[in-house]
Protein backbone atom coordinates (compact mmCIF):
# COMPACT_ATOMS: atom_id res chain seq x y z
CA UNK A 1 0.00 0.00 0.00
CA UNK A 2 1.10 3.08 -1.20
CA UNK A 3 0.60 5.94 2.25
CA UNK A 4 1.81 8.95 2.25
CA UNK A 5 1.50 10.31 5.86
CA UNK A 6 3.65 9.62 8.79
CA UNK A 7 3.43 7.77 11.57
CA UNK A 8 3.90 8.78 14.88
CA UNK A 9 3.97 5.81 17.78
CA UNK A 10 5.00 7.16 21.45
CA UNK A 11 6.96 4.89 23.31
CA UNK A 12 8.94 7.46 25.27
CA UNK A 13 7.41 7.10 28.37
CA UNK A 14 7.84 5.05 31.79
CA UNK A 15 4.84 3.37 32.14
CA UNK A 16 4.67 3.76 36.02
CA UNK A 17 0.71 3.24 35.82
CA UNK A 18 1.34 -0.36 35.29
CA UNK A 19 3.63 -1.30 37.20
CA UNK A 20 5.27 -3.89 35.01
CA UNK A 21 8.74 -2.54 36.13
CA UNK A 22 9.98 -1.78 32.73
CA UNK A 23 8.64 0.16 29.29
CA UNK A 24 5.57 -1.08 28.04
CA UNK A 25 6.72 -1.64 24.37
CA UNK A 26 8.54 -4.14 25.77
CA UNK A 27 5.80 -5.99 27.55
CA UNK A 28 4.74 -9.65 26.68
CA UNK A 29 1.63 -9.80 24.77
CA UNK A 30 0.74 -13.36 24.23
CA UNK A 31 4.60 -13.99 23.91
CA UNK A 32 5.41 -11.30 21.64
CA UNK A 33 6.64 -7.65 22.53
CA UNK A 34 4.08 -5.14 22.35
CA UNK A 35 6.16 -3.15 19.91
CA UNK A 36 6.79 -6.09 18.12
CA UNK A 37 3.07 -6.33 17.86
CA UNK A 38 3.10 -2.30 16.71
CA UNK A 39 5.66 -3.79 13.94
CA UNK A 40 3.39 -6.48 12.75
CA UNK A 41 0.26 -4.40 12.35
CA UNK A 42 1.98 -1.08 10.83
CA UNK A 43 3.89 -3.00 8.56
CA UNK A 44 2.25 -0.95 5.46
CA UNK A 45 3.65 2.21 7.04
CA UNK A 46 6.22 3.51 4.91
CA UNK A 47 7.39 6.18 7.58
CA UNK A 48 7.33 5.00 10.57
CA UNK A 49 8.94 6.84 13.35
CA UNK A 50 9.23 5.46 16.75
CA UNK A 51 9.85 7.92 19.87
CA UNK A 52 12.06 6.69 22.34
CA UNK A 53 12.93 7.95 25.59
CA UNK A 54 12.59 5.56 28.45
CA UNK A 55 14.81 2.18 27.84
CA UNK A 56 15.50 4.06 24.28
CA UNK A 57 18.30 0.96 23.92
CA UNK A 58 16.27 -1.59 24.57
CA UNK A 59 13.17 -0.76 22.78
CA UNK A 60 15.86 0.12 19.30
CA UNK A 61 17.31 -3.68 19.73
CA UNK A 62 13.45 -5.29 19.83
CA UNK A 63 12.67 -3.34 16.78
CA UNK A 64 15.51 -3.93 14.75
CA UNK A 65 14.88 -7.38 15.58
CA UNK A 66 12.26 -7.12 12.65
CA UNK A 67 12.53 -3.96 11.15
CA UNK A 68 15.03 -1.43 10.41
CA UNK A 69 13.76 1.43 7.93
CA UNK A 70 12.03 3.07 10.60
CA UNK A 71 13.12 6.33 12.26
CA UNK A 72 14.07 6.89 15.52
CA UNK A 73 12.82 10.17 17.25
CA UNK A 74 14.72 11.20 20.84
CA UNK A 75 12.44 12.63 23.65
CA UNK A 76 15.08 12.82 25.89
CA UNK A 77 12.82 15.13 28.36
CA UNK A 78 10.50 12.39 28.60
CA UNK A 79 10.32 12.34 32.41
CA UNK A 80 9.35 15.75 32.32
CA UNK A 81 7.33 15.91 29.18
CA UNK A 82 3.66 13.73 28.02
CA UNK A 83 2.72 12.17 24.81
CA UNK A 84 1.87 15.43 22.93
CA UNK A 85 5.91 16.42 22.95
CA UNK A 86 6.57 12.93 21.45
CA UNK A 87 3.84 13.99 18.81
CA UNK A 88 5.45 17.27 18.26
CA UNK A 89 8.83 15.84 17.96
CA UNK A 90 7.89 12.91 15.69
CA UNK A 91 5.98 15.39 13.09
CA UNK A 92 8.28 18.16 12.70
CA UNK A 93 10.05 17.08 9.62
CA UNK A 94 7.51 14.45 9.12
CA UNK A 95 5.08 14.67 5.79
CA UNK A 96 2.47 17.00 5.68
CA UNK A 97 0.15 14.81 7.37
CA UNK A 98 1.16 13.19 10.39
CA UNK A 99 -0.81 10.40 12.86
CA UNK A 100 0.13 10.22 16.24
CA UNK A 101 -0.38 6.64 17.88
CA UNK A 102 0.34 5.91 21.18
CA UNK A 103 2.67 2.97 21.80
CA UNK A 104 0.38 1.60 24.47
CA UNK A 105 -2.79 1.53 22.14
CA UNK A 106 -3.51 -1.96 20.43
CA UNK A 107 -6.55 -0.91 17.32
CA UNK A 108 -7.98 -3.72 15.56
CA UNK A 109 -6.61 -4.63 12.44
CA UNK A 110 -10.17 -3.35 10.61
CA UNK A 111 -10.06 0.07 12.12
CA UNK A 112 -6.14 0.23 10.90
CA UNK A 113 -7.13 -0.78 7.48
CA UNK A 114 -9.59 2.61 8.01
CA UNK A 115 -7.57 5.06 9.63
CA UNK A 116 -4.64 4.18 7.25
CA UNK A 117 -6.98 5.27 4.47
CA UNK A 118 -8.26 8.33 5.47
CA UNK A 119 -7.69 11.62 3.98
CA UNK A 120 -6.82 14.73 6.03
CA UNK A 121 -7.15 15.16 9.83
CA UNK A 122 -9.52 13.10 11.75
CA UNK A 123 -9.62 12.15 15.37
CA UNK A 124 -10.32 8.43 16.48
CA UNK A 125 -12.28 7.49 19.63
CA UNK A 126 -13.79 3.93 20.49
CA UNK A 127 -16.72 2.62 22.98
CA UNK A 128 -16.21 3.74 27.03
CA UNK A 129 -14.10 0.83 28.61
CA UNK A 130 -12.40 2.89 31.10
CA UNK A 131 -13.87 5.17 34.18
CA UNK A 132 -10.62 7.07 34.12
CA UNK A 133 -10.40 7.91 30.77
CA UNK A 134 -10.78 11.40 28.56
CA UNK A 135 -14.04 11.57 26.69
CA UNK A 136 -14.93 12.99 23.80
CA UNK A 137 -18.23 14.40 22.84
CA UNK A 138 -19.54 14.06 19.35
CA UNK A 139 -22.13 15.69 17.46
CA UNK A 140 -24.65 13.71 15.30
CA UNK A 141 -22.00 13.43 12.22
CA UNK A 142 -19.64 12.20 14.50
CA UNK A 143 -17.42 14.83 14.36
CA UNK A 144 -15.13 15.85 17.86
CA UNK A 145 -16.82 18.95 19.72
CA UNK A 146 -14.91 18.87 23.07
CA UNK A 147 -12.78 16.36 25.31
CA UNK A 148 -14.14 15.85 29.44
CA UNK A 149 -12.49 14.46 31.80
CA UNK A 150 -15.86 14.27 33.17
CA UNK A 151 -18.10 12.97 30.31
CA UNK A 152 -18.69 11.99 27.14
CA UNK A 153 -20.18 9.87 24.16
CA UNK A 154 -16.79 8.03 23.87
CA UNK A 155 -13.54 7.12 25.07
CA UNK A 156 -10.61 9.40 23.45
CA UNK A 157 -8.02 6.82 22.74
CA UNK A 158 -6.26 7.95 19.14
CA UNK A 159 -5.29 7.89 16.84
CA UNK A 160 -5.47 11.28 15.43
CA UNK A 161 -4.15 12.88 12.60
CA UNK A 162 -2.91 16.58 12.11
CA UNK A 163 -1.26 18.38 9.04
CA UNK A 164 2.28 18.71 10.34
CA UNK A 165 2.43 22.76 10.22
CA UNK A 166 -0.82 22.64 12.85
CA UNK A 167 1.50 20.43 15.53
CA UNK A 168 2.80 22.33 17.77
CA UNK A 169 5.15 22.06 21.15
CA UNK A 170 3.31 21.27 24.22
CA UNK A 171 4.60 19.32 27.45
CA UNK A 172 1.13 18.17 27.92
CA UNK A 173 -1.30 15.50 26.12
CA UNK A 174 -2.01 15.56 22.59
CA UNK A 175 -5.48 16.07 23.07
CA UNK A 176 -4.57 19.40 24.48
CA UNK A 177 -2.68 20.04 21.00
CA UNK A 178 -5.87 19.38 19.46
CA UNK A 179 -8.51 21.14 21.26
CA UNK A 180 -8.15 24.29 19.91
CA UNK A 181 -8.88 23.00 16.89
CA UNK A 182 -11.86 21.82 17.47
CA UNK A 183 -14.21 20.41 15.66
CA UNK A 184 -12.41 17.94 13.78
CA UNK A 185 -14.11 14.95 12.02
CA UNK A 186 -14.25 11.85 13.82
CA UNK A 187 -13.30 8.02 13.51
CA UNK A 188 -14.89 5.52 15.61
CA UNK A 189 -12.73 2.66 16.29
CA UNK A 190 -11.78 -0.53 18.08
CA UNK A 191 -9.08 -0.08 20.51
CA UNK A 192 -7.89 -0.54 23.74
CA UNK A 193 -4.67 1.22 25.41
CA UNK A 194 -2.69 -0.67 28.06
CA UNK A 195 -2.25 2.04 31.23
CA UNK A 196 -3.23 -0.20 33.92
CA UNK A 197 -2.90 -4.30 34.88
CA UNK A 198 -6.69 -4.88 34.35
CA UNK A 199 -6.14 -2.79 31.17
CA UNK A 200 -3.15 -5.23 30.02
CA UNK A 201 -5.22 -8.55 31.33
CA UNK A 202 -8.15 -6.88 28.66
CA UNK A 203 -5.79 -6.89 26.31
CA UNK A 204 -4.51 -9.91 26.35
CA UNK A 205 -7.94 -11.74 26.45
CA UNK A 206 -9.38 -9.22 23.39
CA UNK A 207 -6.55 -9.85 21.25
CA UNK A 208 -6.31 -13.48 20.81
CA UNK A 209 -9.56 -12.97 18.27
CA UNK A 210 -7.55 -10.56 16.10
CA UNK A 211 -6.02 -11.86 13.07
CA UNK A 212 -2.47 -10.59 12.98
CA UNK B 1 19.19 27.90 3.99
CA UNK B 2 20.10 24.66 4.75
CA UNK B 3 23.69 22.56 5.03
CA UNK B 4 24.31 18.94 5.99
CA UNK B 5 27.38 18.09 7.09
CA UNK B 6 28.25 14.14 6.84
CA UNK B 7 30.88 12.24 8.61
CA UNK B 8 32.85 9.83 6.25
CA UNK B 9 33.79 6.58 7.29
CA UNK B 10 30.61 4.14 7.92
CA UNK B 11 28.33 7.33 7.21
CA UNK B 12 29.10 7.55 3.48
CA UNK B 13 31.62 4.59 3.48
CA UNK B 14 30.68 1.38 4.19
CA UNK B 15 33.76 0.69 5.65
CA UNK B 16 35.95 2.66 8.71
CA UNK B 17 38.72 3.83 6.37
CA UNK B 18 41.65 3.75 9.58
CA UNK B 19 41.23 -0.14 9.98
CA UNK B 20 40.89 -0.73 6.37
CA UNK B 21 44.50 0.68 5.50
CA UNK B 22 45.77 -0.73 8.96
CA UNK B 23 44.68 -4.27 7.52
CA UNK B 24 46.26 -3.79 4.00
CA UNK B 25 49.56 -2.31 5.73
CA UNK B 26 50.12 -5.17 8.18
CA UNK B 27 49.58 -2.99 11.39
CA UNK B 28 46.20 -3.60 12.58
CA UNK B 29 46.94 -5.35 15.72
CA UNK B 30 48.06 -1.62 16.95
CA UNK B 31 45.56 -0.08 14.95
CA UNK B 32 42.28 -2.03 16.17
CA UNK B 33 44.39 -2.24 20.43
CA UNK B 34 43.99 1.57 20.18
CA UNK B 35 40.80 1.95 18.23
CA UNK B 36 39.55 0.15 21.21
CA UNK B 37 40.86 1.76 23.47
CA UNK B 38 39.39 4.92 22.45
CA UNK B 39 35.50 3.40 21.79
CA UNK B 40 35.91 2.22 25.56
CA UNK B 41 36.85 5.77 26.50
CA UNK B 42 40.25 4.93 27.56
CA UNK B 43 42.30 7.19 25.32
CA UNK B 44 41.08 10.18 24.32
CA UNK B 45 39.83 10.69 20.90
CA UNK B 46 42.23 13.66 19.74
CA UNK B 47 45.47 11.35 21.44
CA UNK B 48 44.09 8.17 19.84
CA UNK B 49 44.54 10.31 16.56
CA UNK B 50 47.71 10.85 16.74
CA UNK B 51 48.91 8.27 17.68
CA UNK B 52 47.00 6.69 14.63
CA UNK B 53 47.99 8.67 12.60
CA UNK B 54 51.75 8.38 13.87
CA UNK B 55 51.52 4.53 13.29
CA UNK B 56 50.24 4.73 9.96
CA UNK B 57 52.73 8.23 8.78
CA UNK B 58 55.41 5.65 8.06
CA UNK B 59 52.70 3.88 4.64
CA UNK B 60 53.12 5.68 1.28
CA UNK B 61 50.47 8.50 0.72
CA UNK B 62 49.74 7.59 -2.57
CA UNK B 63 48.90 4.24 -1.93
CA UNK B 64 46.56 5.19 0.95
CA UNK B 65 44.78 7.58 -1.35
CA UNK B 66 44.33 5.07 -3.60
CA UNK B 67 43.81 2.28 -1.58
CA UNK B 68 40.51 4.22 -0.33
CA UNK B 69 39.28 5.33 -3.40
CA UNK B 70 38.03 2.04 -4.20
CA UNK B 71 36.19 1.88 -0.72
CA UNK B 72 32.22 1.56 -1.13
CA UNK B 73 30.33 3.94 -0.82
CA UNK B 74 26.49 4.06 0.26
CA UNK B 75 25.05 4.45 -3.21
CA UNK B 76 21.82 6.26 -1.86
CA UNK B 77 23.60 8.32 0.34
CA UNK B 78 26.03 9.46 -2.58
CA UNK B 79 23.10 9.97 -4.93
CA UNK B 80 21.09 12.54 -1.96
CA UNK B 81 24.34 14.44 -2.03
CA UNK B 82 24.96 14.61 -5.78
CA UNK B 83 21.70 15.82 -6.41
CA UNK B 84 22.14 18.08 -3.26
CA UNK B 85 26.21 19.60 -4.18
CA UNK B 86 25.73 23.21 -3.01
CA UNK B 87 23.63 22.31 0.19
CA UNK B 88 25.77 19.21 1.54
CA UNK B 89 29.24 18.48 2.86
CA UNK B 90 32.25 16.37 4.49
CA UNK B 91 33.43 16.73 7.98
CA UNK B 92 35.98 13.89 8.40
CA UNK B 93 39.37 13.65 10.99
CA UNK B 94 40.82 11.80 8.54
CA UNK B 95 43.82 13.58 6.73
CA UNK B 96 42.95 15.33 3.51
CA UNK B 97 46.18 13.71 1.74
CA UNK B 98 44.62 10.23 2.42
CA UNK B 99 40.86 11.25 2.32
CA UNK B 100 40.84 13.89 -0.75
CA UNK B 101 40.94 11.84 -3.76
CA UNK B 102 38.13 9.45 -2.20
CA UNK B 103 35.88 12.77 -1.64
CA UNK B 104 36.55 14.11 -4.51
CA UNK B 105 34.41 11.00 -6.23
CA UNK B 106 31.56 12.33 -3.93
CA UNK B 107 31.77 15.82 -5.46
CA UNK B 108 31.12 18.18 -2.54
CA UNK B 109 32.77 20.49 -0.10
CA UNK B 110 35.18 18.67 1.89
CA UNK B 111 37.05 19.60 5.52
CA UNK B 112 39.52 17.31 7.01
CA UNK B 113 42.20 16.84 9.44
CA UNK B 114 45.80 18.53 7.70
CA UNK B 115 49.29 16.86 7.65
CA UNK B 116 52.32 17.72 5.73
CA UNK B 117 53.85 15.08 3.01
CA UNK B 118 57.18 15.22 1.94
CA UNK B 119 58.66 11.98 0.07
CA UNK B 120 55.36 10.29 -0.25
CA UNK B 121 55.26 10.43 3.57
CA UNK B 122 53.52 11.99 6.24
CA UNK B 123 55.91 14.07 8.20
CA UNK B 124 54.41 16.22 10.73
CA UNK B 125 50.41 16.40 11.75
CA UNK B 126 49.52 19.98 11.89
CA UNK B 127 45.77 20.79 12.38
CA UNK B 128 43.17 18.29 13.80
CA UNK B 129 39.80 18.73 12.23
CA UNK B 130 37.38 19.94 15.31
CA UNK B 131 33.97 19.07 13.49
CA UNK B 132 31.81 21.26 15.76
CA UNK B 133 34.08 24.08 14.31
CA UNK B 134 32.43 24.15 10.52
CA UNK B 135 28.63 23.25 12.51
CA UNK B 136 29.44 26.78 14.09
CA UNK B 137 31.20 28.27 11.17
CA UNK B 138 27.79 27.57 8.86
CA UNK B 139 25.56 28.82 11.78
CA UNK B 140 27.20 31.96 12.02
CA UNK B 141 25.87 32.23 8.27
CA UNK B 142 22.52 31.50 8.88
CA UNK B 143 22.59 27.96 7.63
CA UNK B 144 20.08 25.29 9.62
CA UNK B 145 22.55 22.59 10.17
CA UNK B 146 22.14 18.62 9.92
CA UNK B 147 24.94 17.02 11.05
CA UNK B 148 25.09 13.22 10.37
CA UNK B 149 27.46 11.06 12.17
CA UNK B 150 28.08 7.80 14.09
CA UNK B 151 31.48 8.50 16.24
CA UNK B 152 32.09 9.49 19.10
CA UNK B 153 34.33 12.46 17.29
CA UNK B 154 30.55 13.84 15.69
CA UNK B 155 29.89 14.45 19.58
CA UNK B 156 30.37 17.84 19.60
CA UNK B 157 29.05 18.56 16.32
CA UNK B 158 26.08 17.06 16.75
CA UNK B 159 25.23 18.95 19.99
CA UNK B 160 25.87 22.31 18.07
CA UNK B 161 23.87 21.41 15.36
CA UNK B 162 20.31 22.58 14.29
CA UNK B 163 19.33 18.78 13.80
CA UNK B 164 21.47 15.53 14.84
CA UNK B 165 20.91 12.54 13.21
CA UNK B 166 22.98 9.62 14.43
CA UNK B 167 23.89 6.71 12.17
CA UNK B 168 24.28 2.88 12.31
CA UNK B 169 24.55 2.28 8.56
CA UNK B 170 27.65 0.53 9.57
CA UNK B 171 28.00 -0.13 13.25
CA UNK B 172 25.54 0.52 16.24
CA UNK B 173 26.88 4.38 16.40
CA UNK B 174 28.93 5.57 18.77
CA UNK B 175 26.36 5.36 22.46
CA UNK B 176 28.43 8.87 23.85
CA UNK B 177 26.43 10.71 20.23
CA UNK B 178 22.65 9.26 21.73
CA UNK B 179 22.26 11.87 24.24
CA UNK B 180 22.79 14.61 21.86
CA UNK B 181 20.80 13.44 18.92
CA UNK B 182 16.82 13.71 18.02
CA UNK B 183 17.08 10.77 15.43
CA UNK B 184 19.00 7.59 15.01
CA UNK B 185 18.55 5.66 11.78
CA UNK B 186 19.59 2.36 10.51
CA UNK B 187 18.93 2.00 7.00
CA UNK B 188 20.18 4.76 3.66
CA UNK B 189 16.80 4.78 2.40
CA UNK B 190 15.42 5.85 5.54
CA UNK B 191 18.13 8.25 6.00
CA UNK B 192 17.60 9.86 2.84
CA UNK B 193 13.74 9.79 3.04
CA UNK B 194 14.38 11.91 6.81
CA UNK B 195 16.74 14.07 4.67
CA UNK B 196 14.44 15.08 2.14
CA UNK B 197 12.00 15.92 4.75
CA UNK B 198 14.29 17.89 6.15
CA UNK B 199 14.44 20.58 3.37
Amino acid sequence: MSFTKSVVLSCAGIGSRLGLGQTKALININGKTLIRLQLELLKDVEDLRIVVGYQAHDIVEEVLKYRTDVVFVYNHNYFETKTGTSYYLGAKDANDYVIEWDGDLLVHPDSIKRILTQEGEFICYADRTSEEAVFVRTDEMGNVLSFSRASGSYEWTGPACLKRSRVHYTSENVYNQLEPYLPIRGLKIEAYDIDTYEDYKNVIRRIQEWKI
Amino acid sequence: MIKFIFDLDGTITKQETLPLIAENFGVQHEISQLTQETVQGNIPFIESFIRRVHLLGELSVSSISNLLIKVPLYDRVLEFIRMHLDDCVIATGNLDCWSEQLTRIVGCTSYFSHARVEMDKVVKLETILRKEQIVRMYKEQGYKVVFIGDGNNDLEAMRLADVAIATGLTHFPSKSILPVSDYLIFNEITLCRLLNQLY
